[in-house]
């Protein structure tokens, strides 16, 4: 008895999923390309990871300034970079300003290195580790009065 | 002049032991003093008022007329110009930031321009190029204790983690470079280690339960924030060690922040530094109002400066963080009670 009271929910479950689905591809828009494959996003997140990888060791690295201090001297596991809170004014420099700006005034002046080009792979790489370093938090674009840890990191380097 | 005759036992062994006999002068005053000397310490004032200053964190780099070299100097001179004087200084370790000997005379050299005695803890950014020689070779013992005005201050050496480079085949520069990173993930936990702990037990062996004690490490004796080793791995020995006195004082750098707990009978404070300060981590903090503002980057001295503690009769007293920007809340400006 008890097997096929099972089998019947089980049929029941079956049949809503699919009339369910079959909803969803009816007004899916027609030039949307297929998902990803597992390896096509295999190979996208490894290229992220990369990009984090190679933004840590600048973060850590005293070759971007001229005094021997990197901009982990202050920023440990990125904290207070606080970059889900850019673009926002920032009293230093007294404009509004994205999070590379405030990248490039901190190897400018604290570290007395130069300023990196805004496109430039290191600068994308910065701002990646920092950016990866507070996954998960809230936008708050304008937020200037407050400094933020990163994400919380239990061991390793606080990422994959 | 010093009117020898009006000092209690551990007055006189406070000043005695400054001429670095401290041991053998102790069982010689117990044994030409006597009871008479016993009856007196017992009286109601456990100590002479006193003042001490605290610098720490200097992190100098071995590159010529390099900022941090000025901040040093700035924080000696404000020392220089308290009014009253110190008695004395304690460094609480990070003078160098890659633990090069130059690093370090460099801030000898500056620190030699203070016009009260220094005491030296060493910070893990003094230690792990050539393991602390380079550090003992200037400052002798990180492990050591005095008497000053009856109070009973200990230095220990905090900053202390197991062999993590032979296995990784690691020169003395890779150590330091892991070492010199806040958030190493691969060093471990720092401590004080058996022998320190060993060492403790004995110096503080026949002190009576009454006496202040004040303790001076690199990194605090509680677990503030592992990650970036704002603890101390043996601290619960450590405390329990301490637990039968009635107060204990302890003091540490390393966090560059404002930053105070209590466990049972010790109370922990952090301290400024002259080199950059550093964010709060993600933890709610055990005294959230004792803490410093947000720091202006663009003032280089902002989150930077010095303390002192002002010490009283029965061994209360607060410490009061000289900062040189707009740094503390009211609360914490007037000084924090220990
Ligand atoms: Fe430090
Ligand atoms: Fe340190």
């Amino acid at each position: 008895m008890k097997s096929n009271i099972k089998s019947r929910l089980f049929t029941f479950t079956g049949t809503t999923v699919a009339i369910v689905s079959f909803a969803f591809l009816a007004i899916e828009p027609a030039q949307a390309r297929k998902p990803f494959t597992q390896d096509e996003l295999a190979a996208q997140y490894k290229d992220l990871m990369a990009t984090v990888k190679e933004g840590d060791d600048l973060w850590h690295s005293a070759k971007l300034g001229k005094n021997g201090l990197a901009c982990a001297n202050c920023h440990p596991d990125a904290a207070a970079s606080n970059p889900h809170t850019f673009p926002k004014w920032q009293a230093n420099l007294g404009q509004v300003i994205p999070l590379r700006d405030m990248i490039n005034w901190c190897i400018q002046v604290p570290l007395e290195g130069q300023a990196l080009d805004a496109n430039s792979k290191e600068m994308k790489a910065l701002e990646a580790y920092s950016f990866y370093m507070h996954r998960g938090f809230k936008l708050k674009p304008g937020e200037n009065t407050r400094q933020h840890p990163p994400v919380e990191v239990r061991s390793g380097a606080g990422y994959p | 002049m010093t009117d020898f005759s009006k000092m209690n036992r551990r007055e006189f062994l406070g000043i005695t032991g400054k001429a670095g006999l401290a041991t053998l002068v102790a069982s010689a005053a117990g044994v030409s003093f006597g009871m008479v000397q016993v009856a007196e310490a017992a009286g109601n004032s456990r100590l002479t008022p006193f003042r001490f200053a605290i610098l720490t964190d200097a992190h100098l780099y071995d590159i010529p007329d390099h900022k941090f070299d000025g901040i040093l100097k700035k924080a000696v001179d404000d020392v220089n110009n308290m009014n009253p004087l110190p008695d004395f200084v304690v460094y609480l370790g990070d003078i160098g930031q890659s633990g090069k000997r130059a690093e370090l005379e460099k801030g000898k050299r500056i620190l030699s321009k203070l016009k009260v005695p220094l005491k030296v803890i060493p910070g893990e950014h003094d230690w792990y190029l050539d393991m602390g020689q380079a550090w003992r070779d200037m400052f002798g013992s990180p492990t050591w204790s005095f008497d000053h005005k009856g109070v009973h201050f200990i230095g220990m050496n905090s900053i202390l983690v197991r062999d993590f480079w032979t296995m990784k085949g690691l020169t003395p520069d890779e150590r330091m470079g892991f070492m010199e990173e806040l958030e190493c993930h691969h060093c471990g936990l720092w401590g004080v280690r058996e022998e320190q702990l060993e060492w403790l037990k004995k110096d503080v062996k026949k002190l009576k339960p009454d006496t202040p004690v004040v303790v001076f490490t690199h990194s605090p004796l509680w677990d503030y924030y592992p990650r970036w080793n704002f603890q101390t791995e043996d601290a619960p020995q450590i405390r329990e060690i301490l637990s039968g006195f009635e107060r204990v004082m302890a003091f540490h750098g390393h966090v560059h922040q404002v930053v105070y707990n209590r466990i049972g009978n010790l109370s922990s404070i952090g301290t400024l530094s002259t080199s950059w300060p550093w964010p709060y981590p993600g933890i709610e903090l055990p005294f959230p109002d004792i803490k410093m503002n947000r720091v202006d980057p663009g003032d280089i001295l902002d989150g930077l400066g010095t303390q002192y503690i002002d010490l009283e009769k029965e061994f209360s007293g607060a410490l009061h963080y000289d900062a040189w920007a707009d740094l503390l809340p009211e609360g914490v400006k007037k000084g924090v009670k220990l």
